[in-house]
């Protein structure tokens, strides 16, 4: 697999309408484990993105990129439901610094206006509290991006097209 | 492993799950599930509502990660599972049917979302893990 080059319209979706993520790897074993994704950013030349891992959902992770590199992100608009999973390689992690805070809140507030009308009662904390404070910064190459917006389309490869095929 | 009775009314608010599974060949799959129903202590189920890489990768490589965010309660729940079988009738399959029926009725996804079987797992473990710095609870 090669790397790709994101669309512009799923840049545009990532930088501007998407609000909640969620990562996956899988240990040597082949069990997989999830990760809470507090926020995203999109590297410069769009190869390549960074995904912000909540502090509590980091088991398993550096330990299982660092054995086999796979990485899988789905990101999603919460409550249009649009949806996207972008699939590659590790690439390197690190510490989160003040920049990601940035970005994170960002992304907070989307999620908190987005769900506000839905839940009109429930305490401003509460949904604050949704998008966790992120504890560790891992960027991946990314080479396949696939619709997962639900419905029968979901699954379908967007980039590369689906009839390509890498070497 | 045995689900704890204060998981119940969580997994029956309708609120959407995270489910992580593994290829044969190692590639993870991330995706949004509407609903993991409770059957008994040991088991869940999980809708397959499409043919899905989810489903391929259950088929090829049964282990299964679900997390299901308990918003109210500041928690996450995160299990473990095995996929054991799928059921297209019986008590677990109509009772799911109907979830989703309401479900899709309640998310505007009406006619999208059709239950096309009941997936049966078994608990292998189950995690509670408080949102921010709380302690995490083990029940290994």
């Amino acid at each position: 697999m090669i790397a790709i080059t994101i669309p512009g319209r799923i840049l545009r979706f990532l930088e501007q309408h998407a609000n909640v993520a969620f990562a996956g790897t899988r240990d040597r074993d082949l069990v997989p484990y999830g990760h809470r994704v507090s926020g995203w950013l999109v590297e410069p030349g769009g190869q390549s993105m960074t995904a912000f891992v909540s502090e509590h959902s980091t088991e398993k992770l550096v330990e299982s990129l660092q054995d086999n590199g796979e990485f899988a992100l789905t990101v999603e608009e919460f409550p249009s439901h649009e949806t996207y999973q972008f699939k590659g390689r590790y690439l390197r992690h690190r510490s989160v610094q003040r920049e990601d805070l940035q970005v994170v809140d960002r992304i907070r507030g989307r999620f908190v206006k987005s769900v506000r009308p839905i839940y009109s009662e429930a305490p401003e904390p509460l949904l604050h509290a949704f998008i966790q404070a992120p504890a560790l910064a891992v960027e991946f190459e990314v080479h396949e991006i696939f619709v997962q917006t639900p419905g029968p389309g979901a699954g379908a490869r967007l980039v590369p097209p689906a009839e390509a095929t890498h070497v | 492993m045995t689900l704890p009775a204060e998981i119940r009314p969580v997994l029956e608010s309708g609120m959407p799950a995270v489910m992580v599974t593994c290829s044969a060949d190692g590639i993870p799959n991330v995706t949004v599930i509407s609903q993991v129903y409770y059957v008994d202590e040991e088991h869940a189920a999980l809708s397959f509502q499409f043919f899905s890489k989810t489903i391929r990768n259950v088929r090829e490589n049964p282990r299964a990660y679900v997390c299901v965010a308990d918003v109210a309660g500041q928690v996450d729940w995160v299990l473990q599972l095995v996929f054991q079988r799928s059921e297209t009738s019986g008590p677990t399959f109509d009772a799911m049917d109907m979830q989703i029926e309401a479900i899709a009725s309640a998310t505007g996804m009406s006619g999208i979302f059709k239950l096309r079987a009941a997936d049966v797992y078994r608990v292998l473990s189950v995690e509670k893990r408080p949102y921010g710095n709380g302690p995490r609870s083990h029940d290994r």
